[in-house]
């Protein structure tokens, strides 16, 4: 994947929103690429400030009380959970430590190189656990999101074989049109249960910027049923249209090449079409 | 960037004074806890999460680093994370949670916070739509997709544009 190709993944990266193989390659990249870090840190930080667009809400009082009595907790029994040691000291020992501030400078000016040093290698220390961190989280997170996946695809390939079993359910034969007269295309659909799946083949690829959106005509305007791209060999697609009441008294199914961010009513040339039978 | 109250009261958090964290609360919980209701829509897991998110602040409040954004939004960050690891845990489970719809209480204080709301309403329907399933919902781009049956590099220019807009609204000056 090139430089340009990872850096445009960085927004999504920051969300945590990559997956497959987008994901695979941002957090190979991301431990040893500065530029990228530096970019994905840039988005980490609006990702930040998304939240605070929230609508604050008052928790219960009860919850101030648990979070005060940790912190009291921690303070009496001595434990200061800062590596901080900046708290005030006893006027005595600041009276002392005046004449021996003379020698301190001297200490500290000795100790100082030494301590850049450790402070500086504890930084990259850090910078490299933390992108170690990053990949694990990504790696699991991918894993997670590919269960998940699977899952889906049971799930869904179980909800079409109870909807091709379902003994209400019907196949409407799509035709291709002029603008794609090598395609055609099957409706597997079913009124009562409001539930369609589109089979398309022989569609040529999407160009650039434009995708294949369904379309449910029950009589009144077309009801927009979903975006879906096809395969690059054989114009392939399978496309589940999600549950809408024109389906349950769908006339005409159709497909339109539309720009890919979709369209309210159809623009584009119609693809495929034919009657819900 | 301006420096907030926050900022302050983190230092003396760094320091151990208890006091602090009170008054951190009192300023930010009400923002952690909208936030967390957002993500996960039940009233006690999302007072979980702020009982967590300000004993992490109590802990670890060393960590935050101001040159890489407000003690605000370092905040939702936490809250972010954590209020996504319990929806992801309820989702493993496949738990419902009965919807609880986030009653709000005050508008926000900040003037970051007004201009991210600003910024946010500069973005198209499809795209705050598309940002906020991944960032409330912690979906990822596949998943989007098919939520909204939409071609997968639509998904991603739809969130990178809306992204790239948020930066350049807001920038680090905001």
């Amino acid at each position: 994947m090139s430089d340009e190709a990872l850096l445009e993944l960085c927004p999504l990266a920051a969300l945590g929103a990559l997956d497959g193989a987008d994901l695979s390659a941002f957090a190979a990249e991301s431990a040893r690429n500065t530029t990228l870090r530096g970019e994905l840190e840039a988005f980490e930080r609006v990702v930040g400030q998304i939240g605070l667009a929230s609508e604050p809400v008052a928790p219960a009082p009860v919850v101030r009380e648990r979070v005060v009595s940790v912190a009291r907790g921690a303070s009496s029994g001595g434990t200061v959970p800062s590596s901080s040691d900046s708290g005030a000291r006893p006027s005595s020992l600041r009276t002392a430590a005046t004449w021996l501030s003379l020698a301190a400078a001297l200490g500290i000016a000795l100790g100082g190189l030494a301590w850049r040093g450790q402070r500086d290698e504890a930084r990259r220390e850090a910078a490299r656990a933390k992108a170690e961190a990053f990949t694990l989280t990504a790696l699991n997170r991918d894993l997670q999101g590919r269960l998940d996946a699977t899952q889906r695809r049971l799930e869904s390939a179980e909800g079409f074989r109870a909807l091709v079993a379902h003994p209400s359910t019907r196949i409407a034969g799509l035709a291709g049109l002029p603008a794609a007269p090598g395609a055609r295309g099957r409706v597997v659909w079913n009124s009562e249960r409001r539930e369609a799946v589109l089979f398309a083949a022989g569609l040529p690829p999407a160009p650039a910027g434009k995708a294949y959106e369904a379309w449910v005509i029950a009589g009144g305007a077309p009801v927009a049923a979903g975006l879906f791209g096809v395969a690059d060999e054989g114009g392939a697609a399978l496309h589940t249209l999600p549950r809408l009441d024109d389906v349950a008294r769908a006339k005409t199914f159709a497909v339109t090449l539309e720009p890919q961010a979709g369209v309210k009513a159809p623009t584009g040339p119609m693809v495929l079409a034919g009657p819900a039978i | 960037m301006r420096a907030s109250p926050s900022e302050g009261l983190l230092r003396r958090l760094t320091g151990g004074d208890a006091t602090a964290l009170a008054e951190f609360y009192d300023l930010y919980a009400g923002l952690v806890n909208g936030l967390a209701l957002r993500i996960l829509r039940n009233t006690a897991e999302a007072e979980d999460v702020v009982q967590e998110v300000f004993v992490q602040v109590w802990r670890q409040a060393e960590r935050y680093d101001p040159t890489r954004g407000s003690a605000e939004a370092w905040l939702c960050t936490i809250a972010r994370t954590r209020a996504l690891d319990r929806l992801r845990r309820r989702a493993a489970r496949r738990e419902e949670s009965a919807d609880v719809a986030p009653a709000s209480s005050a508008a926000p204080k900040t003037e970051e916070a007004l201009a991210v709301r600003k910024a946010l309403a500069t973005l198209s329907a499809d795209q705050r739509q598309a940002l906020e399933l991944a960032y409330y919902d912690g979906l990822t781009q596949t998943e989007i997709a098919e939520r909204l049956g939409a071609p997968l590099g639509t998904i991603k220019t739809r969130i990178r544009t809306a992204m790239i807009r948020l930066r350049d609204v807001l920038g680090p000056a905001s």
